[in-house]
């Protein structure tokens, strides 16, 4: 209780030291950025504007930030590690062990990597994590950094004024809020984006469709899975699966990443082959989780979550223009995402998207002095004030964060890749169905026990493999196609 | 009347029954770890104390009893419309039952002048609905309880009200001043404006009240003021059933009448 040495008096009114509420609050241009979103990207970029004394609202339509997120997988936290800190983080499990393995419908050829180093600080800032807990605590962190937050809000479209976006509309009454930077971090489904004319709707081809159940297993769960997994305390295992035993015949792969006390099962696959190739996605999973070399993993599991969302994965040529008169693209509704088979990367690239953008808007309101900042002033170059006198920032004053992503791991790993997935979609048959296929057949072969030579068995297995690809010309001709994935 | 009415709402924070587990140990209700949020049927208090507002331009001031961690409803309450909220603490109010807290109240509804006071008809975490008429008695006000809809009448300094009845509903008339309790889910709640949620929950802060304050005597209210006694509590262990998986409908017909269930 404060001191009310005041209120003896039987008066609504006795209250000097404080003033009550406006009769009509007015935010309207008292925010420097509007954050759309609070996951990943956007947080990283309010905490980095709000690190340099800008004043950011975060606007996210969850009961909570990561109330949306259906994410349980690695994270990688180079940027997230500098910007704030891994204390307190919520992570799961430290990634000491990845596994890589080609299911056929009944065999499994893979190749577990367990890296010494992994398992010392910082763990090859490799953590699996359940964003709906990692996603609340980075965007904790921004609100102590000093940015607003406010859940349940969501924007629905953009307000324009003389070429710029000067706010946000949501579905609140009186909704609309005004200022001079929008960050548009609303995640892969980007309906404001792209109601805005900002980015044009996706093809179907650039877009995968992701289910995951989280599992738990009776009793000790934990216990179970390092058991299972053959982990100790700590680490966590990172799988994936490819082909047809995985996502079927589809252009896409399965992952398993343990958990504390769970485990996160999924597949990730183009839309299109949901079409195309009439894959129901749930029983798709199914069917891996049921592959004899998947199965045993999950014995006496429990499903206590499914979901389903949609990843953005057109690699750098479906990246939209990121930054216009006002707003910034990041995360994946920038199309920021990686999954080229064997990395799958989206949450790195989206902090690390707005962490640029972020220093961008910086750098953009340091290049107008703070007089000018208020009612009436204009940008730099002359332009056009807003009707409302609010400031505003034309896209040349932002370009400072496509340039910098584009020096950035971000673009160069999507451009790097843009060849892999081309090739990948070319062989898409020979690689997901008839290499794998090939392969188990030889090593079933090669690990043959019967009255023959091992000789005999080494020469037909190799002979298996050599007749998928096409003899040894093929081989060497598949070697060169792919040779970048290892530059 | 030549004043606009002022009307006080009387909101509480209760754990969200959606999130209250039973701890498997000791049996009771782990409340402190369920998340806490405005009791549901406030809501519809909230709504018909803000539909006076617009409707004969009330003044609505929201009130919780309850510890500074109870802040939360208020600021939903100034988000939602209401002109200004109060926190109603003090720890002389620790366990409370519903005489001293509708004694409480009472003070509180005196305290701004209350024309109307609006209450939820229950709240979630002890279901009594003694509070509301705890309240009229106290003050010897007219009380309309299960209310579904509220006609002001300042002309005639009345409040009339539809209550639901069995087989239809009826209207009642009530001369100011009147203590309310509305129906559970008998409006429609509005959603909170976005500059008035972004005010109430970044720059709010309720005014804060007293026993003292409210010209509450400390021994009127609390435990010891509480006629309620808890004899003890008991839980119920849960019977083992059995269980048993059939695959199909004619292996389960087969187990039925092996039971004789069929």
């Amino acid at each position: 209780m404060t001191d009310s040495t005041d209120n003896g008096t039987e008066s609504a009114d006795d209250q000097p030291t404080r003033t009550p509420p406006p009769a009509q609050p007015n935010y309207d241009n008292t925010f420097d950025a509007i954050v759309v979103g609070a996951g990943l990207a956007g947080s990283a970029a309010a905490i980095t504007m709000a690190n340099e004394d800008l004043d950011v609202l975060m606007i996210e339509r969850g009961a909570y930030p990561g109330a949306k997120n259906v994410f349980g997988g690695v994270m990688y936290t180079p940027t997230i590690r500098d910007l704030v800190g891994m204390d307190g983080a919520p992570i799961e499990r430290y990634v000491g062990q990845r596994r890589y393995a080609m299911l056929t419908e009944e065999d499994e050829i893979g190749a577990t990597v367990n890296i010494g180093d992994w398992h010392e600080e910082p763990h090859n800032d490799s953590f699996t994590v359940l964003r709906g807990d990692f996603d609340e605590w980075l965007a904790d962190q921004a609100v102590e950094a000093g940015a607003t937050l406010i859940t349940e809000t969501t924007v629905t479209d953009l307000i324009r004024e003389n070429g710029y976006i000067v706010g946000v509309e949501t579905d609140r009454p009186e909704g609309a809020l005004r200022a001079p930077i929008v960050v548009l971090a609303e995640g892969g489904n980007s309906l404001v984006s792209e109601g805005a004319g900002l980015k044009p709707a996706p093809d179907r081809k650039d877009v995968a469709v992701a289910v995951k159940e989280v599992i738990e297993f009776p009793g000790d769960s934990a216990q179970v899975i390092e058991d299972r997994f053959r982990l100790g305390d700590e680490d966590g295992a990172a799988y994936h699966y490819f082909g047809e035993g995985a996502a079927g015949k589809s252009f896409g792969g399965a992952f398993i990443y343990t958990n504390d006390d769970t485990v996160s099962v999924g597949l990730a696959y183009r839309i299109e082959d949901s079409i195309t190739q009439g894959i129901n996605p749930e029983k798709r999973l199914n069917e891996f989780k049921s592959h004899p070399a998947v199965a045993p993993l999950f014995k006496d599991a429990r499903t206590v979550e499914y979901t389903a969302k949609t990843i953005p994965e057109g690699g750098a040529e479906a990246m939209p223009k990121l930054v216009h008169n006002g707003a910034l693209l990041v995360g994946d509704t920038a199309g920021l995402v990686l999954n080229n088979g064997v990395h799958l990367e989206g949450t790195n690239m989206a902090v690390e998207s707005g962490y640029h953008a972020g220093k961008a808007v910086v750098e953009a309101f340091n290049s107008i002095p703070a007089t000018e900042r208020t009612a009436g002033a204009t940008a730099a170059g002359g332009q056009t004030a807003r009707a409302d006198g609010g400031m505003v920032i034309p896209s040349s004053h932002l370009q400072s964060y496509p340039d910098r992503l584009e020096e950035s791991f971000v673009v160069k790993n999507l451009e790097h890749y843009e060849w892999l997935i081309h090739r990948v979609t070319e062989d898409k048959e020979l690689l997901f169905e008839e290499l794998p296929a090939a392969l188990a057949d030889a090593a079933a072969e090669y690990f043959a026990i019967d009255r023959e030579p091992k000789q005999v068995h080494g020469a037909r297995a190799k002979e298996r493999v050599l007749g998928t690809l096409g003899g040894l010309r093929g081989l060497v001709k598949l070697g060169w196609r792919y040779r970048k994935i290892v530059r | 009347m030549t004043d606009n009415w002022t009307v006080v709402v009387g909101i509480k924070q209760v754990p969200d029954e959606d999130d209250v587990t039973i701890d498997p140990d000791t049996g009771t209700l782990n409340r402190a770890e369920a998340a806490a949020i405005l009791n549901p049927p406030d809501r519809n208090a909230l709504e018909a104390a803000l539909q006076l507002k617009d409707e004969v331009g009330a003044e609505v001031i929201a009130f919780t009893m309850g510890p500074p961690t109870a802040t939360p409803v208020l600021e939903l309450a100034v988000a939602l419309g209401c002109d200004d909220a109060a926190l109603i603490s003090d720890m002389a109010f620790a366990g409370s039952d519903t005489w001293p807290t509708s004694l409480t109240l009472a003070y509180a509804a005196e305290y701004f002048d209350a024309d109307v006071g609006i209450f939820g008809e229950e709240t979630t975490d002890s279901s009594t609905g003694q509070v509301p008429p705890g309240i009229a008695a106290h003050l010897d006000w007219a009380q309309l309880t299960y209310v579904a809809d509220l006609d002001p009448r300042p002309e005639d300094n009345q409040l009339l009200a539809t209550r639901d009845v069995e087989g239809g509903h009826e209207v009642v008339a009530a001369d100011l001043p009147v203590i309310v309790a509305v129906g559970y889910g008998d409006n429609d709640p509005r959603p909170a404006g976005l500059h008035r949620k972004l005010y109430a929950e970044t720059e709010f802060e309720p005014m804060e009240l007293d026993a003292e304050a409210l010209g509450i005597d400390p021994d009127e209210v609390g435990l010891d003021a509480s006629p309620t006694q808890v004899g003890g509590m008991d839980t119920a262990d849960p019977v083992e059933r059995e269980q048993e998986v059939v695959d199909s409908v004619e292996d389960l017909a087969a187990a039925m009448a092996e039971e004789g269930a069929v």
